[in-house]
């Protein structure tokens, strides 16, 4: 059975960390330790994240940034009023995270931090250009998400870091949806997409998750596309950009075949319902 | 044998001192240090649901949950909600639509039909299917579990 | 679940397949391999670290070469278990070798591979794309061990 220690400061946690070799930072377990049940991991410590006043809340800064404490629980985001407009994409992901009791528990850091390919939130963070605080032994540094998945289940994070908070930039008003593709509500992602429309409505910025290790963004393409979105061709040429960047798993949620296939029609579908909340607006 | 640790808990409004081993899940210190037996161990991944209890009002899953954890917290179970009015009416439709059979699952799904109905008092039979998404049956089918959320939450309402 | 692939490198096939039939140097380029026992002519105990995401397992594997057609074709079998996991690991191997036009050498290779116990909850499909990158990266490990063909 692991030792549970809970630190009262992020420097206090990352000490913990250094300390002992087969420690494992602790945010809502609700990953973490359903492993530890199941004899997948076995950390001899588990540092619990739970007491670290910076770890919480959502803040907006003086420029009206957002930043999000990595503890925040899934239901607190899904609820947060502050995360309207482009951002609102992100408030979608989270209400759409396995269900209700999950969503109590599970946070973003830690879901951010275990990368798990399907998971709901990453393919919203890179469509809203999040970047990542993170601290460790060696200080404090910031990833944007766009650097941050590096392989399956692999990140920018070293040994010993952990996730303080996800930081986004203002909202604009501009319309931005989230969705997702899974065999019953409350599954993971057999294929989601994360789009939020330009303020001006002339060009979008798109996210695939679960068709590869990490989000699959393709910035070049939102540029060809840009002053085309009313194209259907365009459309499907922007869509087959993020295809071909897709590595999609062969696995029980669906075949590697189906998900390349689900990736235009989640594009051109979730064109279709933010640019109806344009004409809505 | 593991070291027990010693924990303060706010179980059902009592405060509690329990030896649990380190590391323990609440699950395991509810059913095997303190005999409390509503919540059951189906998967102990936080996938079935069978577990679910309230931490400060809120429902989560006890197998999840660390019990180090819960000190400070105010842990609420099946056994401590004898005077709920809530409970008692979804208890008596779920056993007049034999939304009760071999019973593993029903603590976790009234945990979670009571959060439900606390939210939205009026619920259309999609989002209670919905909200009782994380709780798996194996017996009924569900049908008879949603007819009697449906219909406790019309007598509640009157 | 069957995991394919194929290379090439520049040099004869006679020195591609000793270098295959050469335990340490097999052990040198197998990413995460901890060491290499030859028990007898065809029997070999190879201990293999793999880590995906936060689980880091540690395979004890027997592998046994079943027919061998020098300097063409290696058949084995991989058979073993997860240190702690209570899982089990068995593969049915083939490698052959080909010479390309130019003087290289082609290495085909497939695998059968079962994965059963508790690291089998995984699913497979993320076995599949852990297995491609180890290959990748057992291809790179293997080019160096050749050098600069002469």
């Amino acid at each position: 059975m692991s030792v549970v220690l809970s630190p009262g400061s992020v420097e206090d946690a990352v000490a913990m960390l250094a300390e002992h070799a087969e420690a494992m930072p602790l945010a809502g377990g609700a990953t973490l330790v359903a492993m530890r049940n199941a004899g997948l991991v076995e950390p001899t410590h588990l540092i619990n994240l739970d007491c670290i006043a910076e770890l919480r809340g959502i803040e907006r800064d003086t420029t009206g940034g957002i930043r999000i404490g990595a503890m925040t629980r899934h239901c607190d985001t899904a609820a947060c009023n502050d995360l309207t407009g482009s951002l609102l994409v992100l408030r979608r992901a989270a209400g759409m995270i396995a269900n209700r009791v999950v969503r109590n528990m599970g946070t973003m850091g830690g879901s951010v931090a275990n990368a798990d390919p399907a998971a709901d939130y990453l393919p919203a963070l890179a469509c809203c250009d999040a970047v990542l605080e993170v601290a460790g032994p060696e200080g404090r540094r910031k990833i944007s998400i766009h650097d941050y998945v590096q392989g399956w289940y692999e990140t920018a994070l070293e040994q010993g870091e952990i996730i303080t908070a996800i930081t986004l930039p203002a909202p604009v008003a501009a319309p931005s949806a989230y969705r997702k593709i899974a065999r019953v509500t409350g599954d993971y992602a057999t294929a989601s997409c994360a789009m939020a429309l330009d303020p001006d409505g002339k060009g979008l910025r798109a996210a695939i998750g679960a068709c590869g290790p990490g989000p699959l963004r393709d910035r070049d393409a939102e540029a060809v596309l840009r002053g085309r979105l009313d194209d259907p061709e365009a459309v499907l040429d922007f869509a087959a950009c993020l295809a071909a960047l897709a590595d999609p798993l062969d696995d029980v949620r669906g075949s590697a075949e189906y998900r390349l296939r689900l990736i235009p029609r989640l594009i051109t579908s979730v064109l279709s319902e933010i640019a109806l909340q344009t004409e809505v607006a | 044998m593991s070291k027990k640790i010693l924990h303060s808990l706010n179980l059902n409004g009592e405060e509690v001192e329990v030896a649990t081993p380190a590391g323990a899940t609440l699950l395991e210190t509810m059913r095997e240090d303190l005999r409390i037996l509503s919540a059951k161990r189906g998967c102990n991944q936080g996938v079935c649901g069978a577990c679910t209890v309230l931490i400060d009002g809120k429902p989560v899953r006890a197998c999840l949950t660390l019990t180090a954890r819960c000190e400070g917290h105010a842990v609420q179970t099946m056994e401590g909600m004898g005077g709920d009015r809530v409970m008692a009416t979804l208890q008596r439709h779920m056993v007049e639509s034999g939304g009760v059979q071999c019973g593993f699952c029903t603590s976790g799904i009234l945990i979670s039909a009571r959060e439900l109905l606390e939210e939205d008092p009026a619920p259309s039979r999609a989002a209670v299917k919905t909200a009782l998404s994380g709780n798996i049956c194996r017996c009924t089918g569900y049908r008879t579990i949603v007819d009697a959320v449906c219909s406790a939450a019309e007598e509640l309402a009157q | 679940m069957k995991i394919e692939g194929n290379f090439e490198v520049d040099h004869p096939r006679a020195e591609v397949w000793d270098k295959i039939r050469d335990p340490q140097v097999m052990g040198g380029c197998i990413p995460g391999c901890d060491s290499v026992e030859q028990v007898d002519d065809t029997s070999y105990r190879v201990k293999v670290s793999v880590k995906v995401g936060p689980i880091k397992a540690h395979f004890n594997l027997s592998v046994e070469v079943l027919e061998e057609d020098p300097p063409h074709t290696i058949v084995s079998r991989t058979s073993g278990e997860e240190g702690t996991r209570s899982s089990v690991v068995n593969s049915d191997n083939v490698v052959r070798l080909a010479e390309t036009g130019t003087g290289g050498t082609r290495v085909d290779y497939i695998a059968d591979v079962s994965v059963t116990g508790r690291l089998g909850k995984f699913g497979l499909g993320i076995f599949r794309k852990k297995a491609d990158q180890l290959a990748e990266q057992f291809v790179v490990n293997f080019r160096d061990r050749l050098g600069v063909a002469q």
